[in-house]
């Protein structure tokens, strides 16, 4: 089983899920990595799940349409989003604060729907 | 006589259950896949399916009212399905009208109650009466497990084929895209519910009961959709299909 490594606010949290796993499902059943991860729509759009790949990421496919349009020059700092990977290896991962995230991946639509 | 299944057993039993009248078997989910579909084939199916996934969050309200208090973490994942049906990022069913406008139809046909078909209407009329009538456990076994569950196995066959056979864009397809994550988030809570208080034999088995009723559902409305809109101009024989083998 794959394990997964995921830092939050300078904490590693630990855990093995089954492969051909998707971090935001099991999130979405608290599993996982919930409640650390942070995620929203699960449908590649809000980018709230947007995680840098800091090893393991050769294992993974390419950024699809959405990772690529949401992410964009972000994909070149090792960003990808989490809503859309399915982990099939080890992988280490580290998300941002929400504030780092507001200023530097959240799009602006985003910012706009928020009340 | 039927025994207490533990966890493991009961999910494979409900997978096996789901299975053996998986949608993906109907002539139009295989001329779907084949790339046989003409765009106006799949505009009348985005006017059948808007009405049938359209009030899906409909279906899981009465379920959430009727599910005991006590059931916290229940209540909680189908009010979470809600939420990510309607308002969590895009509704779900614009981005249905999108695509269906790609195919050539308009909103207002595809909002129109009068452009489904009997047997959709059916479907419809099961899932509310299923929602509101039976044990909500059962409930969520037969519209989450049994119908939701599916649909990122049927979408993650139907997407490629969409993008590479009938030539559609990433925008006009990004209805079948957010549901094999998001229907998988969604199957995947309706197991946890169904596997966590189906804790008598009589519920376990009645939620394997009301899984296969819903494929069949399912299966019953996909071929009718063949039916009514494909067969005259794709018989089962251009399909590989012989006549029999769609009646059983």
């Amino acid at each position: 089983m794959p394990k997964v490594r995921f830092e939050k606010l300078g904490v590693v949290h630990e855990g093995e899920v089954r492969e051909n796993s998707n971090l935001v499902v099991r999130a979405g059943i608290r599993q996982f990595p919930y409640p650390h991860l942070r995620y929203g729509c699960g449908m590649g759009k809000c980018s709230k799940c947007a995680s840098r790949v800091i090893e393991g990421g050769e294992h993974l496919p390419a950024p699809n349409w959405k990772e690529r349009k949401i992410l964009g020059a972000n994909l070149e700092r090792g960003y990808r989003l989490l809503c859309q990977l399915w982990i099939h290896q080890d992988i280490a991962l580290c998300q941002d604060s929400d504030e780092v995230w507001a200023a530097t991946i959240k799009p602006p639509e985003e910012s706009a729907q928020l009340p | 006589m039927a025994e207490l299944m533990n966890r493991d057993e009961f999910r494979t039993a409900l997978e096996n259950a789901i299975q053996g009248k998986s949608a993906n078997k109907s002539p139009f989910s295989i001329a779907w896949a084949s790339g046989k579909l003409a765009r106006a084939h799949l505009a009348r199916w985005a006017e059948n399916h808007y009405h049938y996934v359209g009030p899906f969050a409909d279906y899981l309200a009465y379920i959430y009212g009727r599910t005991p208090d006590t059931m916290t973490e229940a209540k909680d994942f189908l009010l979470a399905n809600m939420y990510e049906e309607e308002i969590g990022g895009d509704r779900h069913t614009d981005l249905l009208i999108r695509f269906g406008e790609a195919c050539g139809t308009t909103r207002a046909r595809i909002e129109n109650p009068d452009n489904m078909s009997a047997t959709t209407r059916g479907l419809q009329s099961w899932c509310y009466a299923v929602a509101m009538r039976e044990d909500p456990v059962v409930a969520v076994a037969g519209l989450v497990v049994g119908l939701e569950s599916q649909v990122p196995s049927i979408y993650r066959k139907q997407t490629p084929t969409l993008r590479d056979k009938y030539r559609f864009t990433d925008e006009e397809v990004e209805f079948f895209d957010l549901h094999i994550v998001s229907d998988e988030i969604h199957g995947e809570r309706g197991y946890q519910i169904v596997l966590e208080h189906a804790t008598t034999v009589e519920l376990q088995q009645k939620c394997l009961r009301i899984c296969e009723v819903g494929a069949q559902m399912r299966l019953l409305y996909t071929t009718a959709l063949y039916r009514d809109y494909v067969e005259r101009d794709l018989p089962l024989a251009d399909l590989g299909l012989e006549r029999e083998a769609v009646a059983a």
